[in-house]
């Protein structure tokens, strides 16, 4: 069969090119690849030194934390490059016309069973990105961008497991 | 030169500036390949969709080749750019946890961030975990500090760690990515679905 | 002939493929660009910008500033004879070897070059400089000069300006605190009215910053 299916999406390789393109602009702008998690990092820190700011002194976290970065935690290269991303991904939604609320399930489930998993997910998420200093944008695709070792080992334990763990939760998608 | 603002062509405010529209340029892409559908990015997991593997190694292999040639070029220093420390025991265990958390949250955080531009309910939900998440591992810190910062082997780069040049290494990465595509299509063909 | 069509796909492989080959062909560029432009080098050197007095670096000796890094630019031997306080030996031909670019690549210290005259350590200075290292400077007039200037100040005549005398008299508390010629009475008051006629030291230049990166 030769018909390339219709797709609704960019095709993949020419998106992969872009996002290529785009993590050779931020080496090249800033000396810095894309990320995500430390964004996330750096606004609990916020959070946490605006409602408790004694904690925040206190616990070895938070200080250590300050004591690599000064000035506000928000105010960092990865929290405006997050910000960026919802924009963009906005902008495609419009222009994609994908723009839409819900709670995207494999209909075999309910909505709060995906909805608990996502959430779960998440946590699980949030934990480990700090043990891995990065996510998949920050460490797995930045790192291999550079051809760093641990972002090639987090890339390989990241896609591994979740191969390795495929079998036992899909339910939630097949 | 690149990198710019390292070699102070840029300031830093405009470095920040940059930032955000490289944010905007990377959550375009990301949405346009459909990474904001957790479904999707579920796909190359069970077969019927690896946009994941696709988008993912064509990035960092055009990401590789880019730096590498415009390192060639004189155009940038590549000594100058952030290379991801390596400490041994945390990624591992970071990378096996995160792995859970991909397959049971079908997003990573990037991903969410789109989803959620969209309007997805269950990226919105998927953040919020991140957050309970940093958070957890934020106040449990002194449990695993020590863990946390094992085995630090320095900022290596894998040619210099197998000592291979980078080029080699780049070409053995691109095969193999290569062999991947083809097995993706074939499984993607074994596995159909409609598109989600 | 088979039908070969070009999907994505393929296309997308070629295209990797062979500028992965070229890229694994061709060998790294390992030369280290200059950072600065030629205009930019002779424009320091009109200036002389990177001279120190005697005198600035025997006051940041006699205080122990932390940020004096003197350099010994003659052959090992010359240096094991007589070096000043503090100095390390680089050799001028082993200048390149990269055990030293911890030296100089970073701007807390400022390092000073020494050889007996100044034409060691400015072709080091010249050279570092172009590289893009910051905190470099050279000695005014090596240590044939200091030798005559701190360790053995000449009393000046009595017709010399005010400052004339001052500097003299900085000489003198500097040579004692650091151990040189005429034996002038010890004790910490020569040290005290050495620093007194204070000379400005240069502050070092800010580095280029490293980055931070990943997801922190």
């Amino acid at each position: 069969m030769s018909v390339s299916k219709k797709s609704k999406y960019m095709n993949p390789y020419l998106a992969g090119v872009l996002l290529g393109l785009v993590v050779i602009a931020a080496n090249f702008i800033s000396g810095r690849s894309v990320g995500a998690s430390g964004a996330i990092k750096s606004a609990v820190v916020a959070g946490v030194e605006t409602v408790a700011p004694a904690h925040a002194e206190s616990a070895k976290f938070y200080k250590e934390f300050s004591e690599g970065h000064e000035g506000s935690p928000l105010n960092s290269w990865l929290v405006y490059q997050m910000l960026g991303v919802l924009v963009g991904g906005f902008v495609s939604g419009v222009i994609s016309q994908r723009l839409t609320w819900k709670v995207e399930h494999n209909p075999k489930i309910k909505s709060r069973t995906r909805l608990i998993f996502a959430l779960t997910g998440g946590i699980l998420f949030g934990i480990g990105s700090q043990f891995g200093r990065g996510c998949t944008s920050g460490s797995a695709l930045s790192g291999m961008a550079v051809l760093s070792l641990g972002g090639f080992i987090s890339m390989m334990a990241i896609f591994g497991t979740a191969f390795a763990l495929a079998w036992f939760f899909r339910k939630l998608w097949i | 030169m690149g990198p710019l603002v390292i070699n102070e062509i840029i300031s830093e405010n405009t470095n920040l500036l940059l930032a955000f529209f490289i944010g905007i340029g990377f959550g375009f892409v990301l949405e346009q390949a459909g990474f904001s559908s957790s479904r999707k990015l579920a796909g190359v997991f069970y077969g019927y969709d690896a946009v994941v593997l696709k988008v993912f190694f064509t990035g960092a292999i055009t990401a590789m080749l880019g730096l590498l040639f415009l390192s060639l070029f004189g155009v940038l220093d590549l000594n100058l750019v952030y290379v991801n420390e390596t400490f041994l025991v945390s990624a591992i265990l970071g990378g096996v946890v995160m792995g859970a958390g991909f397959i049971m949250g079908g997003y990573c955080p990037g991903t969410s961030f789109c989803g959620a531009a969209i309007g997805k309910i269950d990226a919105m939900i998927f953040i919020v975990g991140l957050f309970l998440g940093v958070f957890i591992f934020a106040e449990g810190y002194p449990l695993w500090e020590n863990m946390y910062k094992a085995t630090f082997l320095g900022s290596p780069r894998i040619s210099e760690f197998f000592g291979i040049s980078e080029g080699i290494f780049t070409f053995m990465v691109i095969l193999a990515a290569v062999l991947m595509f083809w097995g993706a299509e074939w499984a993607e063909k074994k596995f159909p679905r409609e598109e989600y | 002939m088979k039908n070969f069509e070009l999907t994505p796909r393929k296309l997308i492989s070629i295209v990797l493929l062979s500028l992965g080959l070229i890229i694994a062909a061709v060998p790294k560029n390992t030369t280290t660009p200059y950072k600065l432009s030629a205009e930019q080098i002779l424009d320091e050197i009109k200036s002389g910008t990177q001279y120190m007095e005697p005198e600035q670096v025997a006051q940041m000796l006699v205080e122990k500033d932390p940020y004096l890094q003197l350099i010994d630019i003659r052959p090992v031997n010359e240096y094991e004879q007589f070096s000043l306080p503090g100095a390390v030996s680089i050799p001028r031909d082993n200048l390149l070897s990269p055990e030293y670019t911890e030296i100089f690549d970073q701007d807390v210290k400022l390092n000073v070059f020494y050889g007996n005259g100044t034409t060691q350590a400015n072709e080091a200075w010249m050279l570092l400089r172009q590289l893009g290292y910051q905190n470099i400077y050279v000695l005014q007039g090596g240590l044939n000069y200091w030798a005559e200037a701190i360790l053995n100040p000449t009393p000046p005549s009595n017709l010399s300006s005010n400052d004339e005398l001052a500097r003299y008299d900085f000489r003198k508390g500097a040579s004692q605190a650091l151990g040189g010629g005429t034996g002038l009475a010890a004790g910490n008051d020569q040290a005290a009215s050495a620093s007194k006629g204070k000379v400005p030291a240069p502050k070092p230049a800010g580095k280029k910053k490293k980055v931070a990166g990943g997801c922190s």
